[in-house]
């Protein structure tokens, strides 16, 4: 009898695959049962009319979506465009941009830093980046809180220099909400930048010294274009979760800077409209889902592969 | 004590076979033709080496014998056995891998010892197993040393160890040299040398280093492009070489072409592009005709004064090499040519040729080998 | 040592980055000091005292909420990892093979979507299993931390993995290991020190979770940290940075660790 090594081959082979698929089963079911899948629920629920106590009834209904920007006056039923939602929705996306920025401008010179230090310190000084980075968010937003309440140290030390006589009410105000995005998502920018400043071959910065360039001709024309992925992955990975931050603008906002997160909350708790929370949810993935595209779009030109 | 091991080895090998057959091999990998088609037979407790370039399929075709891949056609036997489409684990064969592969969260005893506690075997075997290795790869005492702390060589004398530990049929080596500095590599080769002399298991043996191989091997196969080009002694393939590959391959030769005249069993008489008329050894497997490719060894050469030799030509570049020198001469048909001789103190200065000079280029007729191609 | 010209310095680089990390810890190291303040206010020191912390430990909700907060972490941790090595094993070291994409994206999936999306989703879902089954323990929490950190035990495993020569394992199968001993005496051990970096890493993600958490729950359900969201509403006092502390400290101790056991991968000893 004559052995078909090929076919025991190609049999081998499939059965390596089915058993792939085996092991990756318990992890693809957990997922899709407890985190992505529900969302599929979610999309259901934004075209379901909302029910009385919260929850929704078994009825197709645009009025969901029809809520995110639009309100129709309880008394007349005129269509006006729902104010209160844009401005929450526009907070959200300018608080997440200006944070977004400050990040990458105190990120990006510490990430420098990090980086042109001797490998041995190196890690040193990313492990105290890191720190803070897994610590609870909410004790940090818990901090923040603590330091900017009006007894709280910065305005203590702001008037103990005599530079204002009674506290500033910073507390529940769009600053605190931006503080304490930055605060908290500062080291998700340092980290992908200093991975790109990690790899970047100062032969090149000597080259443009070389050729006349001054310090900031450096950093802008050599530097900042080759650690350019990490500057895009930095960003996106400050911008998405400060756009959909819940946490922080309800410790540090209070009721008065609330954003997307918090409307969504609302529609679930107070509001009693799930439908329309369902429908702000689904926008929300949307939006992320396209600022990860554009992400992924702009990475795979620049040949990407700087990060980690 | 050195007797005694020798002993223990020896009597295992008694029963030993070790025949390996590679009947019509190929092997795919998508549209890429690793091996195509090698049909070879290694002996019993025999050195053999598979030497070509790299990509040449020889390596592809040590892990089928192995068991890491499955041929696409052909068969594997071993002491004429199928054993095609078992698994690694169920063939009694190892391999000294490339980079030596050991076990980093293992000691040294215990990887050496891992084969046969796979096995099954009783703990007190085991270690004496363990504890004769050992002392046959000259690491005794460290067996409890971690193998990452090892130095290049020692890590080498792990794996080979390792791998002879179990008493395979066949030892499969993946370029196990490659990673030494020169000189760890030449004390290695004699160390493989006497490793396979002391155990009688039949070796298997990958290079890319003909030198490697024509020092070590019994016998050796030249592969090139996925096919064996030529199987022989180390002699066989350094001075009949079969093709153009081969001699082009192994050593420094002198390509000049030729008319076959008449032929006279395994020599033909034939005239050469020069005009000079000698004659040459034909190819075992072909008797070629008419316009034909011959090769000479450098060293099988001489430089004489112009019009007394076979050939003339004008000396080009003379180069030192220590051990000897190679003289550049140009031909007078244009071809190129390169003699060695050898350096000694005693040489005669006087007649030391320069360049640009006449010069003729003398060589025996047994020096000449035709090509099949 | 005189310092000639640095190619690598620009000026102030410095200076930001040391106040960077003055303000990282700034905000923590008060909170930490008011949790030893004998006074009641969180921001007038009146003398060193433990009193705060005995007043957390001596309150009900805490403990029961802390113990809550272990138990949901430590099964998440176990079921998340456990999941996210085997799903390791079956995506890395291959050519690549029709699904791997998508296994890859669908692993990664928790990361992508917003958080508070996840938990509305689940509120839906869970609200009406409860009403169905009637069954309304831990259970939910449980597999809701367990998904969404199967992600994050699953990097530094493929990590790991990765970085693991292959031919380690052939060798093993070379020296008769079946594929079952080639795991459990080669890969296994090799693996382990990625597998405890996920572990970590899953437990302090569960640990600190507070959107999904604060969704899911049933009543009488608090985490650690739902319970810590709820006071922050009311007047705090440094019970809060009492508690707060001891959260910190654990979490440093876990990622210290996870941070030693990933820097020095190869260097074990036998």
């Amino acid at each position: 009898m004559a052995i078909d090594a090929r076919q025991i081959g190609e049999e081998r082979q499939r059965k390596e695959i089915r058993d792939r698929w085996l092991l990756s089963a318990p992890a693809l079911f957990l997922i899709v049962a407890a985190s992505v899948g529900p969302l599929a629920i979610v999309v259901l629920y934004s075209f379901l009319a909302p029910g009385n106590y919260g929850d929704v009834k078994w009825a197709f209904s645009t009025e969901g979506w029809f809520n995110v920007f639009l309100s129709r006056d309880i008394f007349d039923g005129t269509v006006s465009l729902a104010d209160a939602h844009f401005s929450i929705i526009w907070r959200s996306v300018k608080l997440a941009f200006i944070t977004t920025l400050l990040c990458l401008i105190f990120g990006f010179p510490t990430a420098y830093f990090i980086a042109t230090r001797t490998p041995h310190t190196r890690s040193l000084w990313l492990f105290l980046v890191t720190i803070p980075f897994w610590t609870n968010m909410l004790i940090r937003a818990f901090a923040i809180q603590e330091a900017i309440r009006s007894e709280g140290i910065v305005n203590t030390v702001l008037m103990t220099l005599g530079l204002i006589s009674t506290p500033i009410q910073m507390l529940f105000t769009d600053f605190a909400v931006l503080l304490g995005m930055t605060y908290v998502f500062l080291p998700l920018m340092v980290l992908p930048l200093y991975a790109s400043l990690e790899k970047l071959d100062f032969r090149l910065v000597e080259a443009g010294y070389d050729l006349y360039a001054s310090r900031f001709g450096v950093l802008t024309r050599i530097v900042v274009p080759m650690v350019r992925p990490g500057i895009v992955a930095g960003s996106i990975l400050v911008f998405v979760p400060a756009l959909s931050s819940y946490v922080i603008p309800r410790v540090l906002g209070g009721g008065k800077a609330l954003m997307i997160g918090n409307l969504i909350e609302l529609q679930f708790g107070q509001g009693r409209n799930w439908p329309l929370g369902a429908a702000l949810s689904v926008a929300l993935v949307v939006v992320v889902l396209f600022v990860l595209l554009f992400y992924v779009r702009n990475t795979g030109k620049s040949g990407g592969g700087a990060h980690g | 004590m050195k007797n005694g091991e020798r002993m223990t080895i020896s009597r295992a090998t008694a029963a030993h076979g070790g025949t390996i057959g590679l009947h019509g091999i190929k092997k795919r990998f998508g549209s890429f033709q690793a091996v195509d088609d090698v049909t070879l037979d290694i002996r019993s407790n025999e050195f053999f080496t598979l030497l070509g370039p790299s990509g040449c399929g020889k390596t592809t075709l040590l892990r089928m014998i192995a068991g890491f891949e499955l041929p696409t056609e052909g068969r594997v036997l071993l002491d004429g056995a199928d054993i095609s489409g078992l698994l690694p684990n169920q063939r009694p064969v190892n391999t000294v891998f490339q980079n030596y592969a050991l076990f980093p969260h293992l000691s040294v005893a215990e990887n050496i010892g891992f084969g046969l506690k796979m096995l099954g075997r009783p703990k007190s075997e085991v270690g004496a197993v363990v504890a004769d290795m050992l002392k046959l790869v000259h690491l005794e005492g460290r067996g409890d040393h971690p193998v990452t702390q090892l130095s290049g060589g020692q890590q080498q004398r792990v794996a080979l160890a390792r791998a002879l530990a179990p008493r395979p049929k066949v030892l499969l080596l993946d370029e196990p040299l490659s990673a030494l500095d020169l000189k760890l590599r030449k004390s290695m080769q004699i160390e493989l040398k006497r490793l396979q002399a002391e155990t009688g298991i039949t070796f298997v043996f990958v290079t890319h280093d003909q030198e490697e191989a024509l020092t070590m091997s019994d016998r050796i196969a030249v592969m090139s492009e996925g096919q064996v080009r030529q199987v022989g002694t180390a002699r066989e393939i350094y001075d009949r070489p079969a093709d153009r590959f081969v001699a082009d391959f192994i050593g420094e030769t002198n390509f000049l072409t030729g008319t076959v005249e008449r032929t006279e069993g395994r020599r033909a008489t034939l005239r050469l592009a020069t005009g000079a008329t000698i004659t040459a050894g034909l190819p075992d497997t072909a008797t070629p005709s008419g316009a034909v490719t011959l090769v000479i060894r450098p060293e099988h050469a001489d430089l004489v004064t112009a019009g007394a030799g076979t050939m003339d030509g004008t000396l080009g570049d003379i180069v030192y090499f220590g051990t000897d020198t190679h003289y550049h001469v140009h031909l007078d048909d244009g071809t190129d040519f390169i003699v060695r001789r050898q350096n000694s103190r005693a040489g005669s200065e006087g007649d030391a040729p320069e360049t640009g000079h006449r010069i003729g280029v003398r060589f025996s007729d047994n020096a000449a080998q035709i090509l099949k191609d | 040592m005189a310092r000639p010209f640095s190619i690598k310095r620009q000026p102030g680089f410095a200076t930001i980055a040391m106040l960077c990390f003055f303000l990282l810890y700034l905000p923590i190291a008060t909170l930490v000091v008011y949790a030893f303040n004998a006074g009641v206010s969180i921001a007038v020191w009146e003398g060193f005292s433990f009193r705060w912390f005995e007043s957390a430990w001596n309150n009900a909700q805490v403990i029961e909420a802390s113990w809550r907060s272990l138990k949901i972490a430590a099964s998440a941790a176990v079921i998340a990892t456990t999941c996210a090595t085997l799903a390791a094993l079956a995506t890395t070291r291959t050519a690549p093979y029709r699904g791997l994409t998508f296994k890859y994206s669908i692993i990664n999936m928790p990361l992508l979507v917003p958080e508070i999306v996840t938990a509305v989703a689940l509120l839906i879902l869970f609200s009406r299993i409860k009403v169905w089954t009637g069954y309304s323990g831990l259970g939910y929490l449980i597999l809701a931390h367990s998904a969404f950190c199967v992600p994050f035990a699953y990097l530094p495993i493929r990590a790991r993995l990765e970085s693991m020569d292959l031919s380690l394992e052939r060798a093993a199968a070379d020296l008769y290991a079946s594929p079952f001993q080639t795991f459990r005496h080669v890969t296994l051990p090799l693996l382990w020190p990625g597998i405890l970096a996920g572990l970590m890493l899953a437990f302090v993600i569960s640990l600190d979770d507070v959107v999904i958490t604060e969704f899911v729950k049933s009543g009488g359900q608090d985490t650690l940290p739902t319970y810590m969201l709820g006071q922050l509403r009311r007047v705090v006092t440094p019970e809060m940075n009492a508690i707060s502390t001891v959260f910190l400290v654990l979490s440093l101790a876990i990622v210290t660790l996870f941070f030693f056991l990933s820097r020095n991968p190869q260097k074990q000893k036998t």
